[in-house]
């Protein structure tokens, strides 16, 4: 048999129980012994089973009780009872308390190994169930969240073209007044200096008003799926790119002793998509990674590639995202970091990019860990 | 200064954008016109001699890929800098179809607005003076027949 099933069999009566524990072993199944109900459960602790073989008539805990309790704490754990030859009785209640089925001593070892295998393709059956509910449930969370993005993009975006004018007034107007002031004739003004340095604090205020102003709407703009611009796709090579990012922030990370490492599946993967907007996410990506990581810690990039996508993963080892900001970390405007540090839009900004560019970002975090962020990418359009 | 005998006009709906950046251009020795819609630069331009335009893009009514494109119909030598914000960057790339010499975002550095109004310039002297070489050989030619 191909798959491995994880047997625990339980009987108070040795012979018997050690011959079929030889025989389903020869069969290929991993087959563990109990004598007792009791010390069942407590191997069952120890290491979880796939399918219980459970004896209804024993000593001490009898068999009925190991069976709720079994089904209590190990859902995922099928139990099939054997009973005495003419207790239908038991077997009933069994089935009643969750066994998947009951089966009259003595055992017809074929007739056994049918039940096991019926018993394990149901768990195999719950298993990809539930997979695929959390699989549902992910994307639907994906969905609400870049809902409330779109949402948010667009008031902020209407925000940053009313600001971007009179940004453009202030602006000029304290220019206006610095290119007065180095007129020849302005040189003897009394507080000359308190004037200038006053009028340089507007313009590195105003220049960084405006730089987010750009992202916001630079932001808003790529995630539009009508202004994303098939002519400037072209077939890149994740790797060269991948290199040409870490080059652009090895100072960065040299200067807190942070190495970078890039392992990539060969063929180095293509993917069909607009490098310099890559280039970009990857930057952001890699040099949060940097900010949250301690100095000798380590970022690793992943290039992996299937025959429809290609994935770029950025993994550091830094302070991790708590579950509650984690869900907000895409916001634009959401930052941890000090004012002058950060200012929350390289990850809104990312994402628009990617959704833009028709993959996905998802992220995946451990406190004082590391973080891992995916990227997944079409591979040709 | 050579600057002076040109002529700049500035035109955007936006009074005090207009006249602070007119201001700083002043200051520089610079000559400006001032319009405030796109109605305006055209009925200037049939009064005035202009050498360069700085022509936002995003003005109520006429806006300025249409102003552009009635600028360069009648006045082809006359050279346009399109400002546009982040979102409209899109028109000022069908801007640079329509014949616009260049392009700034909003809110536009001034020392690459300076930079750029002094290409757009030079620029339009030397059509001026491919023109005018080129009436002059057609002049000499008449005058031998
Ligand atoms: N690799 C990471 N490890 C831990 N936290 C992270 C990581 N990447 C992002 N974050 C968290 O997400 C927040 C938002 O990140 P984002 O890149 O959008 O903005 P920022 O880095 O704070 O500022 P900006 O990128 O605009 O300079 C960060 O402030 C940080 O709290
Ligand atoms: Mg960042």
């Amino acid at each position: 048999m191909a798959e491995h099933i994880n047997l625990l069999l339980v009987d108070d009566e040795n012979d018997f129980r050690q011959i079929l524990a030889k025989r389903l072993t020869r069969r290929g199944m991993y087959v563990r012994e109990a004598d007792r109900g009791e010390k069942a459960l407590q191997m069952m602790e120890e290491q979880p089973v796939d399918i219980v073989i459970l004896d209804i008539k024993m000593p001490g805990l009898d068999g009925i009780e190991c069976l709720q309790r079994i089904k209590a704490n190990h859902d995922m754990t099928e139990v099939i009872m054997l009973t005495g030859h003419a207790d239908v009785h038991g077997g009933v209640t069994g089935i009643k308390s969750g066994a998947f089925d009951y089966l009259t001593k003595p055992v017809e070892l074929e007739h056994l190994i049918r039940k096991i295998k019926q018993a394990h393709h149901k768990i195999q059956r719950i298993l990809a169930e539930k997979e695929e509910a959390a699989f549902k449930e992910r994307i639907q969370q994906q969905m609400v969240v870049a809902e409330r993005l779109v949402a948010l993009g667009t008031m902020a975006s209407g925000v940053a073209h009313e600001i971007n004018n009179p940004l453009a007034v202030i602006q000029d107007s304290a220019g206006w007044l610095h290119q007065i002031l180095e007129k020849p004739e302005m040189q003897n003004m009394p507080r000359i200096d308190d004037f200038k340095k006053g009028l340089n604090r507007i313009n590195t205020a105003v220049k960084r008003a405006g730089k987010i102003t750009q992202q916001l709407l630079q932001a808003v703009k790529t995630q539009t799926t009508e202004m994303v611009d098939p002519s400037t796709f072209v077939e890149v090579s994740l790797k060269k790119l991948t290199d040409e990012a870490i080059t652009l922030v090895e100072p960065e990370a040299s200067l807190k002793n942070i190495g970078i490492t890039l392992e990539s599946c060969e063929p180095h993967p293509i993917a069909w998509t607009d490098p310099l907007q890559l280039l970009q996410v990857l930057l952001n990506l890699l040099s949060n990674a940097i900010q949250a990581t301690d100095a000798g810690g380590r970022v690793t990039m992943i290039l992996a590639a299937s025959l429809e996508e290609a994935k770029i993963i950025v993994k550091d080892t830094g302070c991790g995202i708590s579950k509650e900001n984690i869900s907000r970390i895409f916001e634009p405007f959401f930052t941890t970091k000090e004012a002058d540090q950060g200012t929350g839009m390289g990850l809104y900004v990312s994402w628009g990019i990617i959704t833009g560019l028709g993959g996905l970002i998802s992220v995946e975090s451990e406190i004082d860990k590391g973080t891992t962020f995916t990227i997944t990418l079409p591979v040709k359009k | 200064m050579y600057k002076t005998s040109s002529y700049i006009m500035l035109v955007d709906d936006e009074k005090d954008f207009v006249e602070m950046l007119g201001l700083r251009l002043k200051e520089n020795g610079e000559n400006v016109i001032a319009a405030y819609n796109g109605k305006e630069c055209l009925d200037t331009l049939e009064k005035k001699q202009i050498d360069v335009i700085i022509l936002d893009v995003k003005m109520p009514g006429m806006d300025g890929i249409e102003t552009l494109q009635k600028i360069k119909a009648q006045h082809p030598l006359i050279e346009v800098i399109l400002l546009t914000g982040h979102g409209t960057i899109q028109s000022a790339v069908e801007g640079m179809k329509l014949g616009a010499f260049d392009f700034l975002l909003k809110p536009a550095d001034f020392q690459e607005l300076t930079k750029k109004l002094n290409k757009a310039r030079e620029r339009k002297k030397e059509q001026m003076e491919r023109i005018q070489k080129a009436e002059a050989a057609m002049l000499l030619r008449q005058s031998k027949l």
